[in-house]
């Protein structure tokens, strides 16, 4: 929290003198001074309500204890935590806490990381005089798909309740009646639909707010743990990730206060599940006789894509999810050994010109970070909606626009943003670049531009260059929007072809992913090679990336799970999962953070950094990388950008993660644009480990409700969408459809509108989707468009309308929404509907009519 | 004019400065013809067109005016707390009377709105307020509507809006209903009620002369003390000193009720003494001794003496306090461990429930003298109440807590002997009737505390959670 400083005083605490800045909370001043003052409702990351009372104080002067977390500290001030008055007020407090607390420890996830239990060990009664019933509710409620709430056990500390108003800015969850009878809870027939209710799980003190995916999966004593970094958006949010059994059953917030404060989305707390799916690949798989895959083995494997790719002409694309090291070893593979400078990694955000934002500080990157957010006049957002997408960036904006910064939005379609900006600028379809260039002259210097790509399928290259324009003509701070945890790391790495690592120019301009995948249509490549990289799924054509795969060409991928890129490939090599292998990834700030691998990794299944060196040696060139230490060795050696980064000092954030937060971390590196360095990770820091000695792990198969059992459930639930062909390897037949070759709408005719789409958070990803708690979450698709249109058109809100884009059609119901004039959204990737099926060639007008027939049962389009 | 002081000095003692008007003019007090020709509404003129707002904050400092809710800070001295350039203030009238036993702003309102109206266009005009909002008892029914009527007559005649008598000075009365919680009438928790949220006090600092409603400067008088500007602005603050002592200047409506004959407001001189208010009130019913009695509203510690002058620093050094001026008389037929119940009980449902001492505290002091009083006490009770009377002193968030502890812990120490009694014999040693008891319980059960049976709820099975958990305390820690 950032307090009011105004330089050092000094005071008195349990004896000892002490500097403080002062107006900090006095519980900050002591616990920096190793004293724990007890607590429930303080937490650092939110303002102090001073409601539980547990952390009463003896203050000189004062005839009443005071809160320590309301008091802040001044100049002369005597302390004291452990006089006499204060000791029986913390005694008293817990006594009074646990006359209604049911004790039902032994079935409570939170036993033995329960801080009422540790604080009642340390400061409370080792017995109680109350012999009355206690207060008794309904146990167990389950309030959201993902929480569930014990009101018999809640302390009534608030946390939850200010979590939800004061940091997410959705208060579902509220407290009701007075007295001993106030209660935590979700109004009737709404339940805790925010996108961040699993922040509420773990600030929460006691174990009334529970995980519904973790609910009696395992006594947190039984769990490993490693520091890690999600692995799904560009924020990196620093993560742990515990296992069990030898599968991950709970990932938690690690604080940071740089990056994430203590907070993280449910996508990433709740979206573990795909690392443990049946689904996973585990061994190499090569297309046989009857064209079928068979298992392999790794030395099969490479011999063959080596054999293919000797004097091949070939084409690389990346994904988003891979790590930094990752990205290196692909950018070498591809550009030294194989010597293609036909490599990218932009594949929802394809065509971005990530390149050009090198004219402001010579990276190709962000010039800003998210401290910046906090301490600048304005903000102006201009990129993709960020509660679905960069969800604890929308957090970031949101308080520092709650502590007065001005937030000016940019965008042609109503955002989560829009209630709490100063400024709103609707955009007609195509008419960002000009409402950012109209800014220039209304903005101080003391401004952040947000840019990102924010329609999958639209050409960024206006907007990017007036939000680049407009950071530059005030020496104003850019904070680039990539869409993947591991996008900036495939920039950093120069995973593009126009870009070679360290951001410097290729000396051969390649073709970027559209160039690549219509020649690999047109047979004029011989070898596709595929890193963690779904073009069926992601690139906004999915026709064109259909023909791409189902060509003559001989494709190669490495991938974790079966996705419909999988189905057609030549030769499918499995790989380790982020919780499977140590690396980094680079947020969007350009922060290197590390990843610890917590299990190994499935099968026969590994890095892709290591794969990529494989093939390199199958290609007589060998790195002779044997952790990511030694990748990171030739990275400082070979990447100037990254020179000062140190491998051996690069830590993982530091830190416990617990409901009281921890201590958060240093903050690691940050490279200075002026001077093109790079990435200085924190000091070494250490985190307690969870006890591998001694506990053997068995195959899970003793839980009662495995989670392929939960998942099998909730397909069995009507209104479950299935994905309609990902992860069947045997239907590549089906999949090879003649290709139609048809031109976009030209004219703009009646129903004529410009197609703009956006990710949502819980989407038919090949990660996201294998939880089913987030999939059962997942919104239907739907068209939408705003009144004026619609009415042009005769289209009312709740009508079935086809949308048609050349010989594309399909039919969704309308919502009528704040978009812009001209402007047709969909989602991208809901579960029924996929929005690059719409997306043939680079046309992007689309025509909507009333459907002609009744619902198409093939539609998926459910109400 | 009649000689000012002749008008306000009655023969049984009582001195009426606020009350004169509705005691002079029992039919018609309250309307607007009565109340001008009476004089209301001259001093506010004269206030807002002769006087400066600094002149006006002076003339209350000098009268000594203290506060007349129950904390008793000088008024003057509060206004002069609030910042001069911060606009818009606001002043905030504190009409939840809600404090058990007292009915002294009810009738103010109900009778002399118009003085009340008046009171708060001085206390405006004095901080430089354009609008105040009179947070009304959501039980006072006729008082609101009387209150209502009172606006909409002095709007009517040019006392109220746009530029009052004539002058520059906007001025706007808002009348807001509360809904039945006695924790609104606590400043800060009226402050969120009023702005629409849960009723529940504030942490402070801020306070909220510096960041009160909506953010803004804010003054919070009590009902009674407004009333008492007209006749400070009206006769100066010498006048009104020569009633009462010196630190305690002026008089005090006193809510008299228990068993005595006259149970009514009694506006005496404060420092008058306990013994004269009784005798003001018919003296004791059935000329019964008075065991006990409740100086100032439920929150105030027990006497048990009439001798005592009825002032702030009189009672405060008995340990006790004036309050909001609740004087309930209890003779010797009063159980007081259904005393305390009842009072603790009433803690119990109106406790905001923010923080855990007050919240937790009183759930379990009831229970507690809930089973004394049905005869399940133990002899550890007592001292265990005491123990639960300190975890809530000093500690609550707000003084609701505070002041249910102190009367807790004045019933237990004052008359232990009748708490020990009760233990002895395993009954309640006076005759009574544990259905009214029952029936309050029930209320709280109904808000939400889910009464369980045989949990001494249900007063019809008493004994019956006796084996289940008395027997086995480890099991409830």
């Amino acid at each position: 929290m950032s307090q009011q400083e105004n330089g050092a005083i000094r005071l008195t605490l349990n004896g000892r003198e002490v500097e403080a800045p002062k107006g900090r909370l006095l519980i900050d001043v002591a616990e920096e001074h190793g004293v724990f003052i007890p607590r429930f409702c303080y937490h650092p990351g939110m303002a102090s309500v001073a409601v539980c009372r547990m952390c009463l104080v003896k203050v000189e002067g004062q005839n009443k204890l005071l809160p320590a977390c309301a008091t802040q500290v001044d100049d002369g001030m005597v302390v004291d935590t452990v006089e006499e008055d204060a000791v029986d007020a913390q005694r008293g407090m817990l006594e009074f806490l646990l006359i209604n607390h049911p004790l039902d420890c032994p079935i409570c996830d939170r036993a033995g990381e329960c801080p009422l239990q540790d604080q009642t060990y340390k400061h409370g009664p080792g017995s109680t005089r109350y012999v009355e019933d206690k207060r008794k509710y309904e146990k167990a409620l389950a309030i959201s798909e993902l929480v569930v709430l014990d009101r018999e056990r809640c302390v009534l500390c608030w946390r939850c309740v200010r979590f939800s108003d004061e940091i997410a800015g959705d208060a579902f969850i509220q407290l009701v009646d007075r007295g001993a009878g106030t209660q935590i809870l979700t109004f009737t027939d709404e339940p805790f639909d925010s996108y961040f209710s699993g922040n509420t799980i773990q600030i929460c003190p006691v174990g009334a707010l529970t995980s519904k995916p973790y609910r009696f999966v395992s006594r947190p004593w039984d769990l490993e743990t490693a520091p890690s970094v999600c692995s799904y958006c560009s924020v990196g949010c620093p993560i742990t990730n515990e296992q069990r059994a030898g599968k991950v059953v709970r990932c938690q917030a690690l604080p940071n206060e740089e990056v994430n404060s203590f907070w993280i989305c449910d996508k990433g707390r709740f979206g573990y599940h795909y690392l443990a799916s049946e689904e996973r690949l585990k061994t190499p798989l090569v297309r046989g006789a009857h064209d079928e895959f068979e298992a392999t083995g790794w030395g099969a494997a490479i011999e063959l894509l080596a054999s293919k790719l000797k004097d091949a002409r070939v084409g690389v694309i990346a994904g988003g999810h891979l790590t930094t090291e990752d990205a290196y070893a692909i950018g070498k593979l591809a550009k030294k050994v194989i010597k293609t400078p036909h490599v990218d990694s932009r594949l929802q955000d394809a065509g971005t010109p990530y390149e050009r934002v090198r004219a402001l500080a010579g990276v190709a990157g962000s010039t800003a970070t998210f401290g910046d957010l906090d301490s600048a006049e304005t903000i102006v957002w201009a990129g993709p909606d960020p509660k679905e997408t960069l969800p604890v960036a929308f957090l970031r904006v949101r308080g520092a626009v709650m502590s007065g910064r001005k937030l000016i939005v940019v965008s042609a379609r109503a955002s989560s943003l829009d209630v709490f900006a100063t400024e709103v600028i609707r955009t007609p379809a195509g008419g960002e670049a000009a409402a950012l260039r109209s800014l220039t002259d209304r903005l101080t210097d003391d401004a952040v531009i947000c840019w990102g790509p924010s329609s999958p399928g639209r050409a960024e290259d206006a907007t990017a260059d007036a939000a680049i324009a407009l950071a530059a003509a005030g020496g104003r701070r850019l904070l680039v929007l990539p869409p993947h945890a591991g996008s900036q790391g495939m920039i950093d790495m120069g995973v593009l072809p126009m870009l070679d690592a360290g951001y410097k120019d290729s000396a051969e301009t390649g073709m970027d992913t559209l160039a690549i995948l219509e020649a690999a249509a047109a047979g004029e490549l011989d070898v596709l090679l595929l890193f963690g990289a779904d073009p069926i799924a992601d690139f906004p054509d999915r026709d064109l990336a259909r023909r791409a795969l189902s060509s003559k060409v001989f494709t190669a991928v490495v991938e974790i799970l079966p996705t419909e890129s999988v189905a057609l490939a030549d030769v499918v090599l499995p790989a380790a999962a982020y919780a499977e292998r140590d690396g980094t990834f680079t947020n969007l700030e350009r922060r290197i953070q590390k990843l610890e691998a917590l299990l190994p990794p499935p099968g026969s299944a590994m890095a892709p950094w290591r794969i990529a060196q494989r093939i390199a040696a199958a290609l007589d060139e060998d790195w002779g990388w044997s952790d990511f230490h030694a990748v990171w060795a030739d990275i400082k050696k070979n990447v100037t950008s990254h020179a000062s980064v140190d491998a051996e000092t690069l830590a993982p954030t530091r830190g416990v993660a617990g409901p009281e937060g921890g201590a958060y971390y240093d903050a690691p590196f940050l490279p200075d644009p002026g001077t093109n360095g790079s990435v200085v990770a924190g000091p070494g820091g250490q985190y307690p480990k969870g006890h591998r000695a001694g506990a053997p792990f068995q195959s899970g198969q003793n839980w009662p409700l495995s989670w392929e059992l939960r998942s099998f459930e909730a397909r069995q639930r009507p209104g479950f969408v299935p994905e309609a062909t990902s992860g069947r390897l045997d239907d590549r037949e089906g999949n090879r459809e003649s290709p139609s070759e048809a031109e976009p709408a030209a004219d703009a005719d009646a129903g004529a509108l410009q197609l703009y789409t956006g990710r949502f958070i819980y989407d038919s990803g090949a990660m996201v989707s294998r939880s089913a708690a987030l999939l059962r979450l997942a919104k239907r698709p739907f068209v939408e468009m705003n009144s004026t249109d619609a009415a042009r058109l005769g289209l009312a809100e709740g009508d079935l309308v086809t949308i048609t884009s050349g010989d594309a059609a399909h039919d969704l119901e309308l919502r009528l929404g704040d978009v812009g004039e001209g402007v047709v959204f969909v989602p991208y990737d809901q579960p029924g509907f996929k929005a690059n099926e719409l997306m043939t060639g680079t046309g992007r007008v689309v025509t909507v009519a009333k459907a002609s027939a009744p619902v198409a049962a093939e539609s998926g389009a459910q109400p | 004019m009649p000689d000012p002081v002749a008008r306000v000095v009655t023969e049984r003692g009582e001195v009426r400065i606020v009350t004169r008007r509705m005691r002079a003019f029992p039919d018609d007090s309250w309307t607007i013809a009565r109340a001008v020709e009476d004089g209301a509404y001259e001093a506010a003129r004269k206030a807002v067109t002769s006087m400066t707002p600094d002149e006006t904050i002076e003339l209350v400092k000098a009268s000594g005016l203290r506060g007349r809710g129950g904390a008793g800070f000088p008024t003057g001295v509060k206004w002069g707390f609030v910042p001069k350039d911060v606009f818009p203030k606001y002043v905030v009238i504190n009409h939840d009377e809600g404090e058990p036993g007292t009915f002294k702003d009810r009738e103010l309102a109900e009778r002399d709105p118009h003085g009340v109206i008046e009171g708060i266009t001085i206390a405006a005009w004095a901080v430089g307020a354009s609008k105040a909002f009179i947070y009304c008892r959501g039980e006072f029914a006729l008082g609101s509507r009387r209150l209502d009527a009172a606006i909409r007559e002095a709007y009517a005649k040019g006392f109220l809006g746009k530029g009052i008598f004539g002058s520059k000075f906007d001025f706007d009365i808002v009348l807001h209903r509360g809904a039945g919680a006695y924790i609104c009438g606590e400043e800060s928790a009226l402050l969120d009620s009023l702005e629409g949220y849960r009723g529940q006090p504030r942490l402070r600092p801020p306070f909220p002369a510096v960041k009160g409603l909506y953010g803004q400067p804010t003054v919070i008088n009590n009902t009674e003390t407004v009333a008492n500007l007209p006749a400070i602005v009206d006769q100066g603050g010498d006048w009104f000193k020569q009633w009462g002592t010196e630190k305690s200047p002026g008089t005090k409506m006193l809510s008299v009720s228990g068993h005595v004959y006259r149970p009514a407001n009694y506006e005496v001189p404060l420092g008058t003494s306990l013994k004269e208010v009784l005798q003001m009130a018919g003296g004791m019913r059935d000329a019964r001794p008075v065991k006990a009695i409740i100086p100032g509203g439920a929150s105030a510690p027990l006497l048990t003496s009439v001798d005592i002058a009825m002032d702030f620093e009189s009672l405060k050094d008995a340990g006790t306090m004036l309050g909001s001026g609740a004087v309930v008389f209890m003779n010797d037929t009063t159980c007081m461990v259904r005393n305390a119940l009842i009072t603790t009980a009433f803690f119990e449902h109106e406790s905001c429930g923010k923080c855990t001492p007050c919240r937790e505290g009183t759930w379990w002091a009831v229970k507690v003298l809930e089973r004394i009083e049905h005869g399940e006490g133990r002899p550890e009770d007592m001292d265990l109440l005491l123990d639960i009377a300190n975890g809530i002193d000093g500690r609550s968030f707000c003084p609701l807590g505070d002041a249910a502890s102190w009367a807790l812990r004045s019933n237990v120490t004052l008359f232990r002997e009748e708490f020990e009694a009760h233990v002895a014999e395993g009954r309640c040693t006076f005759d009574g009737d544990f259905k009214v008891l029952a029936g309050m319980r029930a209320t709280v059960g109904d808000a939400g505390v889910m009464p369980q049976p045989g949990a001494g709820v249900s007063s019809d099975r008493p004994g019956s959670h006796d084996d289940e958990a008395a027997g086995r305390p480890g099991e409830n820690a």
